[in-house]
């Protein structure tokens, strides 16, 4: 019973303790969680909750697994793996980790990776291992390496050498730190590298060749260099192209410039380039500052060859010679070296009036003016006979201008002539040829045109020449070749080189050429300016009658043309054109020629010349000759008399269409020309000729102008017109003609033709000298047939 | 009958088995033990469902019972004191549990603050007995009451807030 009470008492004991021991209240797990967010919010409880939501942390206790978790990464964690470890929010852990880097010394927070000193410590120990070990460290690989930043890692390990690290770092490049004994045996090597150098030697070249430190190499250098350890010097600074070149080395350099220069009073750049000198111009410059040196493009002169060869130059002048300055020049230098050297000595001595360079040749004025008086007998008698030689006149608008010009200025401009050697040098050999090859034919003389005598301003001469002389090869009278030229040179100047004759000859053929083209013009004047060039009224009155004469005739001999039959007429008429009617358009063209320009009416025009005197006239007056000029090669000569009257007409010439008593005049003349040639002449062919003419006029008073091989055709129209026994004599006499040239076998092309006839009586055949004084005996007879008949026939 | 978690409460709760009052001596004795047990675990079930409530201790002979109990209205904490005695028909009659401080200030309440049970407590009671015991009376007749009466006594004003009872 008792025990049961007991049981009692004790259960109510526990019921109590079960009432009350467990009196801590429960919260449902999402109450918790909202209570202590508020908590936190309010600022009455510090904690952070873990990232999968089942733990609540104290900071203190983050700083405590910060710290730990440091401890057993070895004094280095990253945060970002601090925060997967103790598994709370990032920055939590940031802002615990900066909080322990902050007031922890030897803590810090590197790149986002908390590292504390022993770590450091530790870190250094290794850096020198490895540095004892190759003797030098960099510290952008130990970077690498310890994925540190470098200026970091060079504070930490600046702070550490001398205690964990045995070495030292580079003043200059302070990303390497090195041993001593690794400094001491580089600056050896380098030491006794450099002394070895005896030129001028890249230092890059022998970087990659030692495999030296770039950095320290040139620290050292430099010192040693300073100290004098090493004779020599650095240019170029520190960069890849930095050059070490020895004192010895410059110092033969300078020697054997200087005694080059002594010996040769000239320096090559080229060879300066070769001794290694970088920038000889300057440096010849800063070597030589106090001598005067003449710089050329490959060279530089010394004072001592320009003295000479001014010397030289001022001795050929005062002796009117000329010298050959070649042998006085040093034979490297380039010709076009020569050529500035000589255009500066002549420019310094100031003798340019007075002198002249014909390649390495100095020529004094007064000796060219002496050159060229030699040639004062060759040219008048060349012109003469030029003159005399009646040459072809064509004359362009532009050589008219330019002779003008030519003749105006060349009253001796200095200005002019300085102008022309100038020019010389580009036109000399263009000039050459075309003298040489134009010189045979195609003469072409320019005279002074009257129009245009009216003085010009200077300076549009100046400029004319300018530009007419650029494209002068055809329009110059050649005088002489320049070969010509040399040879006369050779002659009267001896003692001188082929090549220095034929500058000589180039330089003087220019002004020789206009002297001559002068000469020429005044002896021409002279001859023609009399007849012709007298007064134009006259010639105008002249051609008129001379033109008006050939109308006349040309249409008395087409109305004679008309009797023959169709064939005939057609020989005829093409004779007609190409004789008399080629001859008045000859005459008017010539007037025109000589009207638009200056040119005389007595030389032979033939097709091509008319050709290119038409090609030069203006529009107007071209167009009626030029179809006047067609109708030369038609058959009709009516065609040819309707241009001639047009293009007279465009002349401004009358042409009278002449009346019975002119025509009468005109046959009459004709006749009387034609018996003056008949009584002249032996040849029986011509008798023939001239005899069956006469009679054909003396018959139908026309006019006929027929070639000889229509010669058996005016004899048969004849046939029935004259006495039996005329007509007898005349066929005998044409047989033996015939036989004539027929035995004679050749003869002139004109009798030749009469062929036909030769058919006709192929039965005679006799020696040719009973044959000739058959002729003989019958051309008085057949002469007298006309001769007689003139009594009566003038009486008509 | 109350509401679901009452239920649930109420099922977790052990029968008793011996049917004995206070004038049975050793059997009393048993069915004390029995109280007890039942008790201890409504209570252990209470705090694990954390929904503990009340206070209770008995005199020696477990006849008198007595103890606090508290309800959470708003945030705060109304407590109360209660008694009652062991009726010597127990346990075909339930105790009457009284909460002196409320006497006078509900209708559901009989003179001496005993409170008033429903109708549906004493049939189902009486359905229950020998099963039912102390911790069924707390669980199916204090328990509700309170839940029912104190927020109607706060709105009316008749209960203030004791200070310093803070949850």
């Amino acid at each position: 019973m008792a025990a049961d009470w007991e049981e009692i008492r004790r259960l109510a004991a526990d019921f109590q303790r079960a009432q009350f021991a467990d009196t801590i209240q429960r919260l449902s797990e999402r109450n918790c969680i909202e209570i202590v967010a508020k908590l936190v919010e309010e600022k009455k409880l510090d904690v952070v909750h873990t990232l999968d939501g089942k733990e609540y942390v104290t900071p203190a206790q983050i700083n405590r697994e910060v710290r730990d978790e440091l401890y057993m990464h070895r004094g280095r964690i990253n945060v970002v793996d601090l925060q997967k470890i103790i598994n709370v929010d990032l920055v939590h852990v940031e802002s615990r980790a900066s909080e322990i880097a902050k007031s922890d010394k030897g803590t810090q927070i590197i790149l986002g990776q908390l590292i504390d000193e022993t770590y450091l410590d530790r870190l250094a120990e290794e850096v020198n291992d490895k540095l004892q070990e190759a003797g030098q460290v960099n510290i952008a690989e130990l970077c690498k390496t310890y994925d540190l930043p470098g200026d970091f890692l060079t504070e930490e390990l600046n702070s550490r050498l001398g205690r964990e690290i045995q070495g030292q770092i580079d003043q200059y490049n302070r990303g390497v730190i090195f041993t001593q004994a690794f400094l001491s045996r580089h600056k050896a090597c380098i030491c006794g590298l450099f002394s070895a150098i005896t030129r001028p030697t890249q230092i890059n070249n022998l970087l990659n060749l030692y495999g030296f430190q770039e950095n320290l190499m040139y620290s050292v250098l430099e010192e040693l260099v300073k100290c004098g350890r090493l004779k020599g010097s650095v240019v170029g600074g520190r960069q890849d192209k930095a050059i070490y070149i020895p004192d010895i080395y410059s110092k033969t350099q300078s020697s054997w410039v200087e005694s080059f220069l002594k010996q040769n009073g000239y320096l090559e750049i080229e060879a300066l380039t070769r001794l290694g000198i970088p920038d000889p111009v300057s440096y010849i410059k800063r070597r030589f500052k106090s001598s005067k040196l003449l710089f050329l493009k490959s060279a530089c002169v010394g004072r001592g060859i320009i003295d000479q060869l001014e010397a030289s130059v001022e001795e050929t002048i005062s002796s009117a010679t000329w010298v050959d300055l070649q042998p006085m020049i040093p034979s490297s230098l380039s010709e076009e070296d020569v050529g500035i050297l000589l255009n500066e000595v002549l420019r310094g001595m100031n003798v340019q009036s007075s002198a002249r360079l014909l390649s390495t040749c100095v020529v004094s004025e007064k000796f060219i003016t002496g050159c060229i008086a030699l040639f004062d007998d060759i040219m008048q008698q060349k012109a003469q006979k030029e003159v005399k030689n009646n040459p072809v006149f064509l004359i362009t608008e532009d050589d008219v201008k330019q002779a003008s010009v030519l003749l105006e200025s060349s009253a001796s401009s200095k200005k002019d002539k300085r102008d022309e050697r100038r020019k010389k040098a580009s036109e000399g050999s263009g000039s050459v040829k075309g003298g040489g090859g134009g010189g045979g034919n195609a003469r072409e003389i320019r005279i002074r045109k009257s129009k245009k005598k009216g003085r010009r301003e200077d300076d549009s001469d100046e400029e004319t020449t300018h530009t007419s002389q650029g494209r002068n090869k055809q329009g110059d009278v050649p005088f002489l070749s320049v070969e010509e030229i040399m040879e006369v040179l050779g002659e009267k100047v001896c003692d001188s080189s082929e090549e220095m004759l034929q500058e000589l000859a180039e330089q003087i053929q220019r002004p020789l050429s206009k002297m001559y083209q002068e000469v020429v013009s005044a002896a021409f004047m002279s001859t023609s300016s009399a007849g012709a060039g007298g007064s134009r009224k006259k010639n105008m009155k002249d051609l008129q009658e001379e033109i008006n004469n050939l109308y006349n005739n040309i249409r008395l001999f087409e109305k004679g043309t008309k009797l023959f039959s169709d064939e005939t007429q057609a020989t005829i008429a093409k004779h007609v054109l190409k004789t008399v009617c080629t001859d008045a358009t000859n005459v008017l063209l010539s007037f025109v020629a000589a009207e638009h320009m200056t040119s005389d009416s007595s030389t032979a025009i033939t097709s091509e010349i008319r050709l290119k005197i038409l090609a030069k006239l203006s529009d107007e007056v071209k167009s009626p000759l030029m179809k006047l000029h067609n109708s030369l090669n038609g058959k009709a000569i009516e065609d040819f008399l309707s241009c001639l009257e047009t293009s007279a007409e465009e002349c401004g010439l009358l042409l009278k269409k002449g009346d019975k008593k002119r025509e009468r005049q005109a046959l009459f003349v004709h006749r009387q020309a034609l018996l003056e040639q008949l009584r002249d002449t032996e040849d029986p062919a011509l008798v023939l000729h001239l005899t069956s003419v006469l009679l054909f006029q003396n018959i139908t008073h026309c006019m006929l102008h027929a070639p000889g091989r229509c010669v058996p055709h005016i004899i048969g129209f004849l046939q029935s017109k004259i006495p039996e026994e005329q007509h007898k004599l005349l066929s005998q006499y044409q047989s033996l003609v015939v036989k004539q040239l027929v035995v004679q076998g050749h003869g002139m092309e004109k009798k030749s033709s009469l062929g036909e006839g030769a058919q006709e009586s192929p039965a005679v055949s006799d020696d040719v000298e009973g044959l000739q004084k058959e002729l003989h005996s019958l051309t008085s007879d057949i002469k007298d047939i006309i001769l007689s008949q003139r009594k009566p026939s003038v009486t008509e | 009958m109350a509401d679901e978690a009452t239920r649930k409460a109420v099922s977790e709760i052990p029968l008793l088995k011996t049917n004995s009052g206070p004038r049975d001596k050793e059997l009393w004795v048993q069915r004390l033990r029995e109280e007890y047990l039942s008790l201890i675990k409504y209570v252990e079930n209470n705090k694990a469902a954390d929904n503990d409530w009340f206070r209770l201790e008995s005199n020696k002979e477990g006849t008198r019972w007595f103890g606090k109990c508290w309800y959470i209205h708003e945030l705060l904490k109304y407590e109360f004191d209660m008694e009652f005695d062991i009726p010597v028909t127990y346990p075909a009659t339930a105790p009457e549990v009284a909460i002196p401080e409320l006497d006078g200030k509900t209708a559901k309440m009989y003179r001496g603050g005993k409170i008033c049970l429903t109708d549906h407590f004493k049939p189902l009671w009486a359905r229950n007995v020998p099963k039912f015991g102390l911790a069924h009376l707390m669980a199916l007749g204090l328990g509700p009451w309170l839940a029912v009466e104190i927020p109607d006594l706060i709105a009316k004003g008749i209960i203030q807030h004791k200070e310093q009872q803070n949850s």
